[in-house]
């Protein structure tokens, strides 16, 4: 329908307050906060440029969280698409009970990731654990365990994301292929993904997105150790705001991680907005 | 025969972790089953199941609140014909991507003045503000899917705007708003930062309890932790295997021109 002006008031109005008010607003005054000596228990705000960021960029504790979740991202997030792809090619085609399968296959998302990380943290050590030592307690493997228990949280969501997608896929396409002689990975290439290509893009942007906002599950695994062995950006950003009170350091480091994660969302954009030739 | 082994495998590696949780949470690891740890619970955490019933209502109120919303701009957003759509609905996936943490310091100064700390109004509002972005790309591809049609006709009826969106456009993509809604449900039931950050114990969720208990209260035993986990994701289990026919109108993919 033609929408009047009084119409686009109705429709976009309580959005516009919803996350103006409380996401808008607060990212953007966090971001103005952060160019100064702002603290909620201060009085006095001085201008102080970038000295809040120069603070944070210098700090070893912040490059090693840096460093902790390019290397969570980079291993996790690949890892979740290809497992969670590998389960919706299996659900593809009918099989019997799939509902069923689909459902109990979804239940690890269920968990939330603070609950994950408990029962985590209580199956990979201590005395009711499975294992005759502890990876989250040791410095080598602490990260690797932290991203296994992210994989195992988050690939069942992917599935049940992309599952919608790969069952709308014309049946056609696929016979072409298998008569062309195409193999199974032949035709995950030059079937799956084409066909899949923006809603791949779609969920590969949120898992990104997650991956730098890794905070819950880490918190109870391992709470950054050891050392600063799984430290991420995020707990180092919470740790400084509301632990040490060293609030501008806190803010600055939070707009970093919106920093990386808008860096990724204009190079999806970009992706997005080709259209593949078929 | 193949497809089987491999689906039984991603099971057992999804599901074998949760069911040693089960088995712990009933003393089986140890003993014959045993409902004590469920009701250790109260013993060990007062609030629990208090706590249970905020998750429940912040996370019910958050969702319908989200969906609300979201709905009459995704409307908006299809029937505005924008250059730019394309754009900006791809910008709100953008936006659902950014993490909690990037803006939830500042957030907690804002919701202080304006007196929401700690109280179930402000959780409810600051966890629909954070899902928004995403209720409206899923709606945005629902609706934009839809013939203007039928809302036409309705219109030549003299129906208003309202009326065109309750009789016409909500019964058509009632199937995919309640599928977004549940999505929504699990998201903000399994929330910690916003809780955690916006309430100082007067409002208290269960993933701000449970990390309250491990920070503080090492002690816990891991039956009762288990017993925990296994309250708390039960409901979410529950109502995923009922709407599961539902779930499936959940979808990211709706190709729009």
């Amino acid at each position: 329908m033609r929408l009047t002006r009084r119409d686009r008031i109705v429709l976009f109005a309580p959005l516009a307050v919803l996350v103006g008010g409380w996401l808008v607003l607060p990212a953007v005054l966090g971001l103005l906060a952060s160019f100064t000596t702002y603290s909620p228990f201060t009085t006095v705000v001085r201008f102080s440029g970038l000295a809040n960021y120069a603070a944070v960029v210098q700090d070893p504790v912040f490059g090693a969280a840096v460093r902790n979740i390019a290397v969570f991202t980079i291993v996790a997030v690949p890892l979740e698409l290809a497992v969670g792809f590998g389960i919706a090619h299996l659900l593809r085609t009918p099989i019997k009970g799939r509902a069923l399968w689909r459902v109990l296959l979804l239940v690890p998302w269920l968990v939330s990731p603070i609950a994950g990380g408990v029962m985590w943290h209580f199956l990979f050590g201590g005395a009711a654990g499975i294992l005759d030592f502890s990876p989250v307690g040791d410095v080598r493997f602490a990260l690797l365990a932290a991203i296994a228990v992210e994989v195992w949280r988050v690939a069942p969501f992917v599935t049940f994301l992309l599952l919608p997608g790969l069952i709308s896929i014309p049946k056609e396409r696929w016979e072409e292929a298998t008569l062309a002689g195409a193999s199974w990975i032949q035709q995950v290439l030059h079937v799956a993904i084409p066909e899949l290509r923006t809603l791949l893009l779609t969920v590969a942007m949120l898992l990104v997105g997650l991956s730098f906002g890794t905070f819950d599950t880490i918190l109870i695994l391992t709470g950054g150790g050891p050392g600063t062995a799984t430290l991420t950006p995020a707990l180092y950003s919470y740790g400084r705001a509301f632990q040490t009170n060293d609030w501008p350091v806190g803010a600055a480091s939070g707009w970093l991680i919106a920093g990386g994660v808008i860096a990724v969302g204009l190079v999806y954009l970009r992706l997005a907005r080709e259209r593949p030739a078929r | 025969m193949t497809r089987v082994i491999l689906l039984l495998t991603a099971l057992a590696a999804f599901l074998l972790p949760l069911a040693w949780t089960v088995l712990a949470a009933l003393g089986m690891l140890n003993g014959p089953p045993t409902l004590s740890h469920f009701s250790d619970l109260g013993v060990a955490e007062p609030a629990f199941w208090q706590e249970l019933a905020t998750s429940t209502a912040s996370a019910a109120c958050a969702a319908a609140l989200t969906v609300s919303v979201s709905f009459l701009a995704a409307y908006g957003l299809a029937r505005s014909h924008l250059r730019a759509g394309r754009l900006l609905r791809q910008g709100f996936l953008v936006l659902a991507s950014l993490p909690v943490m990037a803006y939830v310091i500042p957030l907690s100064d804002v919701m202080r003045r304006a007196h929401l700390v700690d109280t179930f109004a402000g959780v409810v509002l600051a966890e629909a503000a954070v899902t928004a972005p995403l209720a409206v790309f899923v709606l945005h591809g629902a609706l934009a899917q839809l013939s203007p049609e039928w809302e036409e006709a309705a219109v030549l009826d003299g129906a208003g705007l309202l009326r065109v969106l309750g009789r016409v456009v909500f019964p058509l993509v009632a199937p995919s708003v309640a599928a977004t809604a549940i999505v929504l449900f699990v998201i903000d039931w399994n929330m910690l930062l916003v809780p955690l950050v916006l309430t100082s114990g007067e409002v208290r969720t269960v993933p701000v309890g449970m990390m309250d208990f491990f920070t503080f209260e090492r002690e816990l035993d891991w039956p009762t932790a288990a017993a925990a986990l296994i309250v708390s994701l039960a409901p979410l289990a529950l109502l995923v295997a009922v709407f599961h026919r539902l779930l499936e109108r959940f979808r990211l993919d709706t190709q729009i021109g």
